[in-house]
Order: C-alpha cells, then structure tokens, then sequence
C-alpha cells in the first residue's frame, strides 16, 4: 500500500491540490481530502477497456491503431467538422486539438459556451476585476454567491477560500467574515448564509441595478420592491458591501444561462467597479469543469478567441451564437462530431443530440458516458490526475501541475489526439 | 399547470457523472423537485410520476417535494431527462435557456426511463461489454 500527498482532484474549477491518495498496486482504494464528488472520481470503476466501433449496428472491439485510422477517416472526410469538450482534459492536449482544427477547418469549441460563455462576453465588455482565490482566503470580509450552490457544486469552495477558511489577514474569520447568497431558490449554501436574498426568476438584472444605484447614492429611487426583493433589504446589503474592507462575488451559471445572460455579468461586473470607488471588491467566475478556464486560455493564446473558434474561412473567426457548439448542432450544419472530455449527449438539448446521431461521431473517453449510445467510435483514454498528468487552470486563472498517481496502458489525451493528428498531416501530405 | 424549469448541478449528480449507466445516476437526474402546494395544486402525491412539456418534447419524471423552490417553479438536476425539454434556441449567445424555461406539468401513470432507454428511443446503442 502507497500513500501519495498534494495531488490534484480533477473534477471542478477549485482544483483542490491537498488531496492524499492510497494506492493498492494499480488500484485508488482510499482518498483523504477529496469531497464526495472528489472521492467518487478517484475511485471511478468500470473504464472502456479498449476502443470499440459501431458497425453495421452492433459495437466491435478494435485496436488503438484501427480507431485512428477510422477517426481520421471520419474528420477528413467532413465539410464542417465540430470537435467538442476540452474542458476535462489537460492544456496539452487541448493544444493538439486547436491544431487539428486548422487543418481541419472546423469548428471547435469547449463547455464554456454552455457554462460561462455568456461571462466571457461580458468580461470582453467591460473588464474582469478579478484575483486570486488566495487574496479572497486571506483578505476578503464580505463573500457573495450569486446563482451559484457551491455546497453542491465545487463542495469545498467556502471551506477552502471563503466561508470556513482561516484569513492571514483577518481576525477570527469564520465569525467575521460575512456571507450573502443571492438565488431564486433556497439551496444547501442559502442555508448557511448571513443574508438571503431570494430574487424571482429573471430578476437579476434588475437587483444588480437596484443596487448599483444605491451605492451611487440614488436609493431614493428604488420602489418598494425589486424582483421581489424589498428595498429595505436592498438598502441593508449595499450597506454590506459599500462598508466592507475586501468583498469578493463570485457568481455561477444562475446568471449566465438565465433570461439576460451576458448582460447580467456586465451589470455585476459594473457594481463591481461602482463598489471598488468605496472600498475593495473582486469578481470570479464559479467554473464547473476542472480545466474549462485552460481550454479558455489555450483557445485565446492560440487563435485569439476563448471558446467557438471557427476555421471555416482559414483564419480564426468567432461569432457566439453562431459559431457555438447547440447552435452549429442545432441547426445541422456540422457533418462529423468528436467529442472529448465531455458529455453532451447528457447535457445538450435534445434538437442537438439528434443531429449528433445522424452524423459521423468520434468520443474520446476513459467511461461510456451518455454520448456513446450516439457514437460511431469512441477511444478510452487515461485519466489525467490518475494516469495522465499534464497542465490545468484553476477558476482564478491559477495554472496547476495535475500529476498522475500511477502509470497504465491507456494512451493520455495528448497521445491519441497527437497520433490522429500526424495520420491527418500524413494523409493530407503536409 | 404551467411552470419554470431550473436545472443545475446536485452533489448526487455529480458523484454518479462517470457511471452514467447506473441506477444512481438514472434515479437522480429524474426527479422533478416541486413546492408541496404546487404538488397539492396539481393532485399529485410525493414519488408520484409527472408529464413534463415544453415547446421541444417531454419528460416523464418522479415528483419530489421541495420547500426551498418558490411555487411555480421546479428544479430537475443536470442529465439527459431534463436536457428532453430544453430548447436549443440560445437567443444569440450559444447559451440555451437551463435555468429558466416555461414547461407545462400533469399527472402521469407512465413510467419513467432510464438515461439509457431515452436514448434507445431516439435510435442510440448502448455498448454491453467489458
């Protein structure tokens, strides 16, 4: 038995990097420090052994060779391409991807456009005035939620930076340090806040309005009541915020997939800014997968574009709303799929998921996921932070080592997409 | 009776997210979180099973009782059956319309699927081995 300290857990955006793993030969069989969604990745079980193939209506088993070859067939032989996910994979191979794209002429694009998209809009706008989740651990008095459950959805977000964590900076920090959720429902982490603010829904906007004017010393205007949210209560959180010494928002997709979308990050972003002319306050993004803010930074070092980078006219070119995976699918433009480190037959609309069935579709996966039912091909691979090591982002932008634990015969991201991509240029004589 | 769909992520979801093919997974991301009095509103008990509609398909799924969610609106968490009745219009933004779409609720006697028979039904196959 093995112990092994300071990995990395690779399921969301808080990369929490104190995890202790136990290792029985080639075997997870115990975690310290992860949360349950933690623990449950690192002791996933029933991995895809090898590379299957749909043909004539039934899966095959194939080899590592077979599958690239047939995954170069399908991609050289599609007009417009979409090659899709990236975010729980590592930069590395999130670089191959982009590559490949060029030659291909496709589309590609990761989770973002269906998570925080509509933050990368806004954010292009009107500024990210963003930091470190360290400075937030060590410094900020007043932590807001809005949109977002971090008790469910990056479980020890407010034990490591926020709520529970101790602050260098701060006296006594668990009593001192104030938290205010704002949602339309009342979830776990509503529970264990100061102040609740129960908004209806599609009400942001205005809240966010409401108290931007406040702090900009026009409360006399704000009627009685704002999206359901009295004035009196308004009043008492723009107090909070104007006469903290270091507040941090962090908002999730409650924002950017509600009516309003990006324009409800520009208006938080901009009380960010009308807060920072009294005292000192942050904004970060709550992102979900472990590296969609590395396939964000590949995309742009790369191409100049964050997510939804289209290589249709040789150059990049970028357009959200057209270029965007739903939209591309949606309106059955794209002829072949691949899909990696993600799953949208779970988590796309169904009008998309349809048009992944009728077109050629690669995955690229170490599990069957929900997206295999519609596939042609899929090819397992390892998992990084287990198997496969390689570079990630952390929500604030942090770039972490994700090492691996152990070796195994699964090929990484990096090797299979780097074999397709050397048997596409040999193809095509470049 | 008419309602808003919320959908998001729920710890249990997130544990089942690499056995997708499991009971879990199939037994989380099909249940409709509703307010009792809407429950009560729509004759419908607690584990009882409800017709989901939207403009894009519908769902069957198990009610469940929820007095953190304001009346007239009901959380599915993230999966396949919830993604059934989304549409994937993104108003221009790439962002389809997750936590907030107008869908209608009925009783229902039918019987839910599992994330594997929903896409069975839409011409998808599952891989048995290993």
């Amino acid at each position: 038995m093995q112990e092994i300290k300071d990995m990395v857990c690779p399921f969301c955006g808080c990369l929490c990097d104190d995890v202790t793993l136990e290792i029985d030969g080639d075997r997870i069989v115990s975690t310290d420090n992860c949360c349950t969604i933690g623990n449950a990745k690192f002791l996933g079980k029933h991995r895809l052994k090898n590379p299957i193939k749909k043909v004539n209506g039934k899966w095959v088993d194939i080899t590592y060779d077979e599958a690239v070859d047939t995954a170069v067939d399908i991609l050289l032989d599609a007009d417009r391409p979409l090659l899709f996910g990236w975010s729980g994979t590592h930069g590395e191979a999130q670089c191959v991807g982009v590559h490949m794209n060029e030659i291909l002429g496709g589309v590609i694009d990761s989770t973002t456009s269906v998570c925080h998209g509509p933050s990368i809009l806004a954010i292009q706008e009107v500024g990210h005035p963003g930091c470190t989740l360290g400075q937030v651990k060590n410094r900020a008095d007043l932590i807001i939620y809005w949109g977002c459950n971090p008790i469910e959805a990056h479980p020890r977000h407010m034990s490591r930076y926020t709520t529970y964590a101790d602050g260098y900076f701060l006296d006594n920090a668990f009593r001192n340090r104030k938290v205010i959720v704002v949602d339309v429902r009342e979830t776990e982490t509503a529970n264990v806040a100061d102040e609740f603010i129960r908004i209806k829904p599609g009400g942001d906007y205005a809240v966010l309005s409401s108290l931007r004017a406040i702090i900009r010393g026009k409360g006399d205007m704000i009627p009685d009541s704002v999206a359901g949210v009295s004035r009196t209560q308004l009043m008492q959180v723009a107090e909070m915020c104007r006469t903290c010494s270091f507040g941090a928002l962090f908002f999730g997709v409650g924002l950017t997939m509600a009516k309003g979308k990006y324009k409800n990050i520009r208006n938080a972003i901009e009380l960010v800014d009308d807060l920072n002319r009294h005292t000192k306050f942050t904004l970060t993004p709550m992102r979900g997968h472990w590296n969609v803010y590395g396939a964000n930074e590949v995309f742009s070092w790369m191409t100049g574009y964050p997510f939804a980078v289209d290589f249709c006219r040789g150059v990049a070119f970028y357009n959200p709303g057209e270029t965007s995976a739903v939209d591309v699918l949606a309106r059955k433009e794209c002829d072949a799929c691949m899909v990696i480190a993600s799953d949208p037959g779970a988590h796309f609309p169904r009008a998309c998921v349809e048009q992944m069935r009728d077109i050629p579709l690669i995955v690229i996966d170490p599990f069957q996921s929900l997206t295999t039912p519609l596939a042609d091909l899929q090819i397992p691979a390892a998992v990084t932070g287990i198997d496969a090591e390689g570079t990630a982002y952390r929500m604030d932008g942090i770039p972490i080592k994700v090492k691996k634990a152990m070796d195994s015969d699964y090929p990484s991201d990096t090797e299979i997409l780097t074999r397709i991509y050397d048997r596409m240029l040999e193809v095509k004589g470049l | 009776m008419k309602f808003i769909l919320n959908t998001g992520r729920t710890i249990r979801q997130g544990k089942y997210i690499e056995s997708k093919l499991g009971k879990g997974y199939a037994e989380e991301t099909s249940r409709c979180q509703i307010h009792p009095l809407d429950l009560l509103e729509l004759g419908v008990e607690e584990g009882e099973n409800v017709l989901v509609k939207s403009e894009a398909g519908e769902v069957v799924l198990v009610a469940v009782a929820d007095e953190g969610l304001p009346k007239g609106m009901v959380f599915v968490s993230y999966g396949i059956h919830c993604n059934s009745i989304i549409s994937a219009s993104t108003h221009g933004t790439g962002m389809p319309d997750y936590k907030i779409h107008e869908v209608e609720i009925v009783p229902t006697s039918e019987d839910r699927k599992t994330p594997v028979e929903l896409l069975e039904q839409l011409g998808g196959l599952r891989y048995a081995g290993n």
